[in-house]
């Protein structure tokens, strides 16, 4: 039975829905069973860096948005600052809060928060179906009459719950507090709540809900306060009101007392009965952070992407594309066409010439990179399904304290694979600037996107398996060196890591290829008129007589420093739009390259500015005083280092 | 047969041992602290030690975590043995 009375906000036809939730609890496939809108999910945490938004099905007239997980309020980190962003800012008609339903106790830790914001809340507890595998029931209607509010058992992945949800979403109520904090701190919380609504009253959030953030510091509503007219005032007094540091600090005590509240209704709507058998699962979860048997899966992890991106997709799936069917049915035809239509001037040479729009713009996305970074989608979405990656940074977090940085940094690592562009967004789940700074810059410098990666693996896999072995090795030299002193170099200290792991599961393949689909539509978006702009270029150099200059221009540093032939100069021109470019420009000119020349090259364009879209999004993300030191750091990096390499081995005589 | 607790380290806890958690030390700061209660580790919890290396795995609840072991270090847990006699 419910309550408390129909909050001001349903009646006031306030329209924003928003899921609130811990990290990896379902939050984005709830929204897609919602709204029909893909966002990317994943099985693992701080897949959503930033807010979507799309219509509710249920109710064309509401908009549902979906936040960055919370491993806690008040907000601490980028993602619980953009989450309590969207509950200031947004016209708020209730809050979906989405929890773990087989770690309720932690979900109600949230909920001991969010009940105070005076808001109407439903609790969606989700991965019910991962619960019953292990054996916990919830009492649902006994947790309802708890909060006051309706709580609703559901698994997004397969759509059960959905339409019990949505069907409560019309009784949501403003939940009952779960506790009464000891009485110091209501003191204090009544003083600020008093405060807020003589000074500051907030539109549709409840003072007692603000009162308690402010006295948690929470640096979002901070900001907000400040905007207030009494905003400094109201600061300074709470400021004076309780210790803010050290285990006794007031936001520790009200973190502390809510964590009790949580752990008290937990205990008795929940019940612990006998588990199937999961030790297939655990098995595998346990393989792979085990300090010795970890490695080798890694390693054999490492190289069934290499055989199934680097032999399949760069070598059997481009060579069908590239020259059975490009070169040998496509191409011909299409350039028959144009020339019999548009003749043998300069517009048919720049839709079909040496530097055309089609035969090598088109040509390089659709038949060298599209095969490639659809079988490393694929296989990322395969790894990242399964819940491997989080165990991954377990196993690096060794590797990564030599960096200064803790194990989770490799998951933006490990995106980079995939699109250093969309990696460069989600270094927000890392929580200091430090850490986000650094490892945006080893994204920056030596972490090769997928294009690149297939294009390296197609070139020197071709050679030999040691040249491709031989490129990895410099390039985690690099990673571990610059790392090393950026470590050093960048103010701040290290974060132990604390990372929940999340289960090992056979990959939904609907999910694999739902993502991989996705990805592939941003990555072509995002892809195909780069390499239009930069053929482009290519061709008006070329009818401009600047081609050879620029290659006789870059002959010092190309063929003198680096060792290459004079025509690599025209794959660094074309480098600076996208270094995947400018390795399919290498690739091309394969029988031209020596195994040394391969991989001086292939180890020069790596390191090379990182594209134009990654460029933005580090302005974006970093600033543009930072983004353009980065590239003066990296440019020269690249040709200087890339030097040393081709001295070295011709001296070592690889 | 009197049981009595006996406070340790989460680092020094064999696999496999179950044990409740008994404070944080003073060493872990703030912050850090404020995550651990999110995750669920608040007094008297009970946490199922998983592994110990290379970092030490937990299982609270139905939640397995990772710890680096300069925090697991800082964790007082409590484990019930029997006093002989």
């Amino acid at each position: 039975m419910y309550c408390s009375p129909l909050s001001p906000a349903l009646a006031s036809g306030n329209s924003t829905l928003v899921l609130v939730g811990h990290p990896n609890v379902g939050k984005s496939v709830l929204f897609h069973r919602l709204t029909g809108t893909y966002v990317n999910v994943s099985n693992y945490p701080g897949t959503t860096v930033e807010a979507a938004r799309a219509a509710a099905r249920f109710d064309r007239a509401a908009s549902l948005l979906d936040t960055p997980g919370v491993l806690a309020l008040p907000s601490r980190s980028d993602d619980e600052r953009a989450t309590m962003r969207a509950l200031l800012n947004e016209n708020l008609r209730l809050i979906v809060q989405v929890g773990d339903a087989k770690s309720l106790r932690r979900t109600l830790n949230l909920t001991a928060l969010l009940a105070e914001l005076g808001v109407p809340l439903v609790l969606a507890l989700n991965m019910a179906d991962e619960a019953r595998a292990r054996g916990v029931a919830i009492d649902t209607a006994a947790l309802s009459e708890g909060l006051a509010t309706p709580v609703v058992s559901t698994v997004a992945t397969g759509g059960e719950g959905i339409t019990a949800l949505t069907d409560t979403l019309a009784s949501a109520r403003v939940p009952a507090p779960l506790l009464r904090y000891d009485d110091e701190i209501e003191q204090a919380i009544e003083t600020v709540a008093a405060l807020l609504a003589e000074s500051a009253p907030h539109p549709h959030l409840a003072a007692r809900g603000l009162a308690i953030l402010l006295l948690g510091r929470d640096s979002e509503v901070e900001r907000w306060i400040k905007t207030q007219a009494a905003g400094g005032e109201i600061l300074a007094r709470i400021h004076g009101l309780a210790p803010l540091t050290g285990p006794d600090s007031l936001p520790a005590r009200l973190a502390r007392e809510r964590g009790r509240a949580a752990a008290a209704l937990a205990r008795t709507v929940t019940r612990q009965d006998a588990a199937p058998d999961r030790t297939l699962s655990l098995l595998f979860g346990k393989i792979a952070v085990h300090p010795l048997w970890g490695w080798p899966l890694l390693l054999a992890v490492l190289y069934a992407i290499y055989l199934f991106v680097g032999d399949f997709g760069a070598g059997v799936l481009v060579g069908l594309m590239e020259e059975k069917f490009f070169a040998g049915i496509l191409n011909p035809g299409i350039t028959d066409f144009v020339r019999t239509h548009l003749g043998q001037g300069w517009l048919a040479d720049m839709l079909v010439g040496e530097y055309g729009l089609w035969t090598m713009g088109m040509t390089y996305a659709l038949a060298l990179i599209l095969p490639i970074v659809t079988t490393f989608f694929l296989a990322f979405g395969v790894l990242e399904d399964s819940g491997y990656f989080s165990r991954l940074s377990v196993i690096a977090n060794r590797a990564f304290a030599f960096l200064g940085l803790n194990g989770r940094a490799v998951l933006p690592m490990v995106l980079g694979l995939g699109c250093v562009t969309m990696a460069t967004l989600t270094t927000r789940i890392l929580h200091t600037p430090r850490e986000r700074l650094i490892t945006t810059f080893l994204l920056a410098l030596a972490i090769p996107c997928s294009a690149q990666l297939g294009v390296v693996l197609g070139v020197l896999g071709g050679i030999s398996f040691s040249a491709a072995a031989l490129w990895g090795l410099c390039i985690v030299l690099i990673l571990l060196f610059t790392g090393w002193l950026s470590g050093r170099l960048v103010k701040g200290h290290r974060i132990p890591l604390v990372t929940e792991l999340p289960p090992m599961r056979m990959p939904v393949m609907g999910n694999v290829l739902k993502k991989t689909a996705g990805r592939l539509k941003w990555y072509l978006a995002e892809v195909i008129p780069l390499f239009l702009l930069g053929t482009f270029i290519m061709f008006a150099l070329d009818r401009l007589g600047a081609l050879p200059w620029v290659i006789e221009a870059g002959k010092p540093l190309v063929t003198g420093w680096l060792g290459l032939p004079p025509e690599a100069s025209a794959a660094f021109v074309m480098g600076f739009l996208r270094r995947d470019f400018g390795a399919t420009g290498l690739f091309i000119l394969g029988s031209q390259l020596n195994a040394l020349q391969a991989v001086v090259g292939m180890f020069t364009l790596t390191l090379f500015v990182p594209c134009i879209a990654s460029v933005m999004m580090i302005v974006k993300e970093q600033g543009i005083r930072i983004a353009a030191l980065m590239l003066a750091i990296i440019m020269p990096t690249a040709f200087f280092v890339g030097g040393l390499l081709n001295h070295f081995l011709r001296f070592a005589g690889f | 047969m009197i049981a009595r607790t006996v406070r340790i380290r989460l680092t020094g806890t064999p696999t496999g041992h179950r044990v409740r958690l008994a404070e944080f030390g003073e060493e872990i700061d703030p912050l850090q602290r404020e995550q651990l209660i999110a995750y669920g580790l608040t007094a008297q919890q009970t946490l199922t030690v998983l592994q110990q290396r290379p970092m030490t795995v937990i299982l609270c609840e139905h939640m397995e975590l990772a710890l680096e072991h300069w925090v697991a270090h800082h964790i007082w847990v409590e484990e019930e043995t029997r006093k002989p006699g």
